[in-house]
């Protein structure tokens, strides 16, 4: 195993990454941004490349989060704690009910029915504008505050976001290190094997989903705070495109590569979006590029440097199961 | 990191800055440069109109620079046609480069978002987006409207037809499910009940759809004397094709409510567009002093003819930059009082922002497509039929503006 995959490590770069941010960028907003999505792929990691489920349904769950937020915080100012808490709440239990039925089929058919579930839940907030502001969204929400100090500056808000981020990032560790992450990466390489030991597959299939979900609509709740908006968008098929995109240019080996992947792509959105307004060519050729030559995505570039720097002898390419 | 911005700088001391050296010299005479904001989709589906819209408000920028003798700055902001994007990249603008004044929006939901982030971030923005909540029940101190609401946009269209057509008594009309298209068809309503129009049905469509042969079949068989489409942009225009394609022009009278002008003609080309009626914002051909001179700077600079996004960006861009010169300050406060109630010689002739609800009084234009014949120019697709002024008072709007 790269020393890189190891669990400190994983959490030591996720702390420098906290640290160093503020440190490069000038805009707290797109450091909180890059945050937000560095946890929500990261639970998309969780389904992808430890229990081998690419789900299109990630944006489901973000949406959610984000229409709890939008709701709870603009028509009944419930504390921010519990607005966290009710989103990953909703999310775990909407991810499992889109888990417990989409997991019914493999491959192609999975994938097909996470994405009628997609615009299924799009189409519902679309047509309920009463509770969800339809197109236009849920306007105002307001940022939390903390000791009756609304974190109302970005940098504020950023630290907030940076504790939620190592927190959840940390957990996120913890679980793909424990016996039940082990049991995923078992039943993603050979889900009849893992069966046939004894282990419910679709029971932990689920669990994943439901950790999955929890996560990624705990981000899309702190999004809506730092937009100050809940848009029809984050519900959006394209959210759910958005967040694969990410987790598959980061890596799907490492739960680091996701904010390897989170930061590449918002980093490249803001650089060249005024400058090329074709800029998405651009990352149709990343992606070209990592399905050719990189299947582990800048995480694999990151292991071959520390390889090269120090002189160690490349591993073959290896599954996850070793880290 | 890699600064994605592109500033225009222009100063220019002109003899003009002469005219009013108190208000320009008050706040602004330190060396400050004003800093107007624009923040439309430069990339993704509505990057050509984003283009345009870049362009027209550096046009605006450079002639408030040359009449007042300011350095007066633009910042292109790509929404990607996005609310959460939008709203993100006008926080930067307030937080990082200090900028108070956006003209752009050109998507309701990125307007009304951004409109409430600017009225947070005490400054002042100017939109073309379409969303009656925009100066309804979302209105705000900071956000104004140049276009014309929906109420607007029906009135002017449906009811000089109904007056020109009287045989034409059915009506059927194809509508986007959402609130804006919602507008659009209780507006239509009202004016159908009232001039004793048998409305003969309706097919809603969502936002994704791409195909309306469905929606036109429906229309066919309830044989209707016209056909009014709701929706906007490439939907209409996908609307508008097929049922040519299906021969609906030869059976009813064809009117899209909503269009955007020389932008959508170029893309349908004259034989579509030939004797069908559109609802127009801004037509390039109107017969104002503004207009007028608009066209010849935009021939002479650009070599083309100003359309809706330019021409919009252009005049929310003016507005606001002069506002921000005679209140010597961009703050919104200022610029939002210099606005309150301004009446100036705008691109459709008199406009007026009206202060309670901070919606630009103008006019809407009805356009019937010419053949291609009778074209004297490449972009002289339409004939203007009428224009007027039809508008909602800010209590029926649902308008309470904040103290």
């Amino acid at each position: 195993m790269n020393p890189l995959d190891k669990p400190y490590a994983q959490l030591a770069l996720a702390l420098l990454t906290v640290l160093v941010l503020p440190l490069f960028l000038k805009s707290g907003i797109l450091a909180t941004e890059i945050l937000i999505f560095a946890m929500v792929v990261a639970a998309c990691n969780l389904l992808l490349g430890y229990t081998g489920l690419l789900s299109f349904g990630q944006g489901i769950f973000f949406g959610i989060g984000t229409y709890v937020a939008g709701i709870c915080l603009t028509r009944w100012q419930v504390p921010v704690p519990l607005v966290l808490a009710g989103a990953a709440v909703l999310g775990a239990a909407t991810a499992t009910l889109v888990g417990w039925l989409s997991i019914r089929r493999q491959g192609v058919y999975f994938v097909m029915l996470t994405l009628a579930f997609s615009q299924l839940f799009y189409f519902v907030a679309y047509t309920f504008s009463g509770v969800t502001g339809g197109d236009n969204g849920l306007l105002g929400v307001p940022r939390p505050s903390v000791g009756g100090t609304a974190l109302n500056a970005p940098w504020s808000y950023y630290t907030f976001v940076a504790i939620c981020f190592v927190a959840v990032f940390a957990v996120l560790v913890m679980v793909t290190q424990s016996t039940f992450g082990r049991t995923l990466l078992a039943i993603r390489e050979n889900e009849g094997r893992a069966a046939a030991i004894g282990f419910p597959t679709r029971l932990f299939k689920i669990e994943a989903f439901a950790i999955s979900g929890a996560v990624t609509a705990f981000g899309g709740a702190l999004h809506a705070m730092l937009i100050g908006v809940a848009p029809l968008s984050n519900i959006e098929y394209h959210t759910s495109e958005l967040i694969l995109i990410m987790t598959i240019i980061g890596g799907s080996s490492s739960l680091f590569g996701s904010v390897l992947g989170a930061g590449f792509y918002l980093l490249l959105a803001d650089a060249l979006s005024t400058v090329w307004p074709r800029w998405l060519l651009l990352l149709g050729l990343v992606l070209v590029t990592v399905a050719l030559f990189l299947q582990r995505g800048l995480w694999g570039l990151v292991e071959r440097g520390y390889d090269l720097v120090f002189r160690r002898e490349r591993a073959p390419e290896t599954p996850a199961e070793e880290h | 990191m890699i600064n994605r911005r592109r500033f225009l700088t222009t100063s220019t001391l002109a003899a003009a800055s002469l005219a009013a050296p108190g208000l320009v010299t008050r706040a602004l005479a330190q060396g400050e440069a004003l800093k107007i904001g624009v923040p439309v989709p430069i990339s993704g589906a509505f990057a050509a109109n984003g283009k345009f819209a870049t362009i027209g408000a550096v046009m605006a920028a450079e002639e408030v620079a040359a009449a007042h003798g300011v350095q007066v700055s633009t910042l292109d902001l790509d929404t990607e046609g996005k609310p959460a994007t939008a709203v993100r990249k006008v926080q930067d603008a307030l937080a990082q480069d200090g900028v108070k004044l956006f003209a752009g929006g050109i998507l309701s939901s990125e307007s009304l978002a951004m409109g409430k982030e600017v009225e947070r971030g005490g400054g002042a923005f100017m939109t073309t987006a379409g969303a009656d909540e925009i100066t309804g029940v979302d209105c705000n101190k900071a956000t104004f409207r140049w276009s014309v609401p929906t109420h607007g946009a029906i009135n002017e269209t449906v009811r000089p037809i109904i007056d020109a057509l009287p045989d034409a008594k059915k009506w059927y009309t194809i509508t986007p499910q959402y609130v804006f298209g919602d507008g659009l068809l209780n507006a239509a309503k009202a004016v159908f009940e009232e001039k004793g129009i048998e409305h003969v049905g309706n097919s809603y469509h969502s936002l994704t759809d791409k195909e309306f042969s469905g929606y036109l079949t429906n229309a066919i068989a309830a044989q209707p004397d016209v056909l009014l489409l709701l929706n906007f942009g490439a939907q209409s225009s996908d609307t508008l094709r097929q049922a040519v394609s299906f021969g609906l022009k030869q059976r009813m009278t064809i009117v899209v409510a909503w269009a955007s002008g020389l932008e959508q003609f170029e893309a349908l080309g004259p034989d579509i567009c030939e004797g069908v009626y559109f609802g127009a914002q801004y037509w390039h051909g109107a017969d104002s002093a503004l207009n007028r001179e608009l066209v010849a700077k935009v021939q002479e600079k650009h070599g083309f003819n100003p359309n809706y996004s330019f021409a919009g960006s252009y005049i929310c861009a003016k507005l606001l930059l002069e506002a921000a010169v005679q209140a010597g300050s961009p703050d919104g406060a200022g610029v939002a009082a210099a606005l309150n109630g301004l009446k100036y010689q705008g691109l459709t002739g008199e406009e007026e922002i009206r202060a309670a609800d901070h919606q630009v009084i103008k006019d809407y234009y009805l356009l019937k497509g010419k053949a291609k014949a009778d074209m004297a120019d490449k972009d002289d697709y339409a004939e203007i039929i009428s224009a007027g002024k039809s508008f909602l008072s800010p209590e029926d709007a649902g308008c309470t503006m904040p103290a």
